[in-house]
């Protein structure tokens, strides 16, 4: 069972007056109770404004950059997911181990806001408490409090999920999840895609990819994608033009699939944050799916284990001949 | 219909070859001075290594309307820098997963292992890559459809 805000808020705090961390990156309630937002805090005294419930899906790992120049220990609120995006920017050096303090949290599922409106008919202003309770969400509507299963709610990434608990962390807040119930083949959307003929593949994602309008969200927010001077931002040599073309949006979204291989960690955010609601996850899932049957190799578990396209095996698989 | 199959016939495909410096481009001159018959639709690029050709080459290759695009380097254990050859195999198996999710045909993209004293053997995989590509026609991913 997932912890309260008010366990949250008290760890928290004991971190601060130990004198654990010196900031911390957390989540608070957003503009409506359908939402919550980052919160930064620089005290002990703010963790009230903590909050931890079933729609925290954000992954706050990025912000561990902006904090790196910074003075002291960042404390982190981590779920699953996060933790292996944690993993994979101190396997590429881009954070130092002993300047972020993680925060483990094992996660039940967050609750896609898009579905809950959809399950319960209502408005966002009409949904007032949303708990999880372990095989179900409690979600209070119009006063009335009603149990609705999980799986008509949870974020697609909730569903195949099988880093419910933080690989690594400094604490942990609440007991370990070894699984979850409802995941049972991670990659039942990717075979799906792959089983179409090419004319099919082809005309599927020239219609997804033709609605690009690249305002590149995908990339801002995604935890993997770190590189200081971005390939999309040359001028010389140019890889895209800023044409919203079909073909440009197609490498668009090719290359940052293929940069982001073997480092994807699903969490989701890319998807979450396109305006177009192009499915992203898909791409990614499809490159991980591809890394893991090739090389044997899934992102953000072992900070020690090389990444899979920077490094080869002699014995590796060899179809081109 | 049918006259898109005489359309195809005509068909003459752009394929673009990276030839590793050391052993496919070697091997590339070496069909050619032994006078071996070659289709023409090959353009060759000479790099390095097979190693120093990204990904985003390739893709940007088949979206700028090319269409087919080559690999060509050293067989593996013969990389004149010991491993890069080792590093493209992994990439481009990737790779042609990923061009093949979006529904581009498998045949469009590859990676084959000249050596310098292949001559023969480049003749002979360019010739079989110029047939399949010309079977499938141009390539749809840009022109839409």
């Amino acid at each position: 069972m997932t912890i309260s805000s008010e366990e949250l808020q008290a760890k928290i705090k004991k971190l601060f007056e130990e004198g654990t961390i010196d900031h911390f990156i957390g989540y608070e309630a957003g503009s409506d109770s359908l939402h919550t937002t980052p919160c930064f805090l620089k005290n002990g005294e703010q963790v009230s404004r903590l909050v931890w419930n079933p729609l925290c899906p954000y992954n706050l790992s990025k912000y561990l950059l902006d904090f790196r120049e910074g003075e002291g220990r960042t404390g982190i609120l981590v779920k699953g997911c996060d933790a292996r995006s944690v993993v994979e920017l101190l396997k590429q050096n881009q954070i130092t181990r002993d300047e972020v303090f993680i925060v483990g949290i094992p996660c039940t599922g967050q609750v896609d806001p898009d579905k809950l409106l959809e399950v319960t008919g209502a408005s966002p202003a009409e949904i007032t408490g949303i708990k999880d309770e372990g095989d179900a969400f409690s979600v209070t509507v119009k006063g009335k409090t009603q149990k609705i299963d999980k799986q008509k709610l949870l974020r697609d990434k909730c569903m195949v999920c099988r880093y419910p608990t933080p690989p690594l962390y400094d604490t942990l807040l609440g007991e370990a999840v070894d699984s979850l119930p409802w995941v049972t083949d991670d990659y039942a959307l990717v075979k799906e895609q792959e089983s179409l003929s090419s004319e099919e593949k082809a005309a599927h994602w020239n219609n997804e990819f033709s609605q690009c309008i690249r305002c590149y969200a995908c990339r801002n927010i995604c935890p993997v994608c770190i590189c200081k001077e971005c390939i999309f931002d040359k001028k010389m040599p140019r890889w895209v033009t800023k044409s919203t073309a079909l073909p440009e949006n197609m490498v668009y979204h090719l290359i940052r699939a293929f940069h982001v291989a073997g480092r994807c960690v699903d969490c989701g955010e890319c998807e979450r944050a396109c305006p177009m609601n192009i499915p992203l996850r898909s791409l990614n899932k499809k490159v991980e799916k591809d890394v893991l049957d090739l090389f044997d190799y899934t992102s953000g578990v072992d900070v020690d284990q090389p990444a899979p396209l920077t490094t080869y095996q002699t014995s590796d698989l060899e179809e081109f001949l | 219909m049918k006259d898109t199959k005489e359309a195809k016939t005509e068909f003459e495909p752009k394929i673009l070859a990276f030839c590793c410096n050391w052993c496919a481009y070697a091997g590339a001159d070496l069909a050619g001075v032994s006078r071996f018959q070659m289709p023409t639709n090959i353009r060759v690029i000479r790099v390095m290594c097979s190693g120093r050709v990204p990904p985003e080459l390739v893709i940007r290759a088949l979206a700028n309307g090319l269409d087919g695009v080559m690999i060509l380097g050293c067989h593996p254990g013969e990389c004149h820098y010991s491993e890069g050859n080792y590093v493209t195999r992994r990439r481009a198996h990737v790779l042609k997963r990923l061009l093949e999710y979006i529904g581009l045909e498998p045949e469009r993209f590859q990676l084959r292992w000249v050596s310098a004293s292949e001559g023969a053997r480049f003749a002979a995989v360019v010739k079989e890559a110029a047939e399949k590509i010309t079977a499938l026609g141009p390539n749809r991913l840009v022109n839409g459809k």
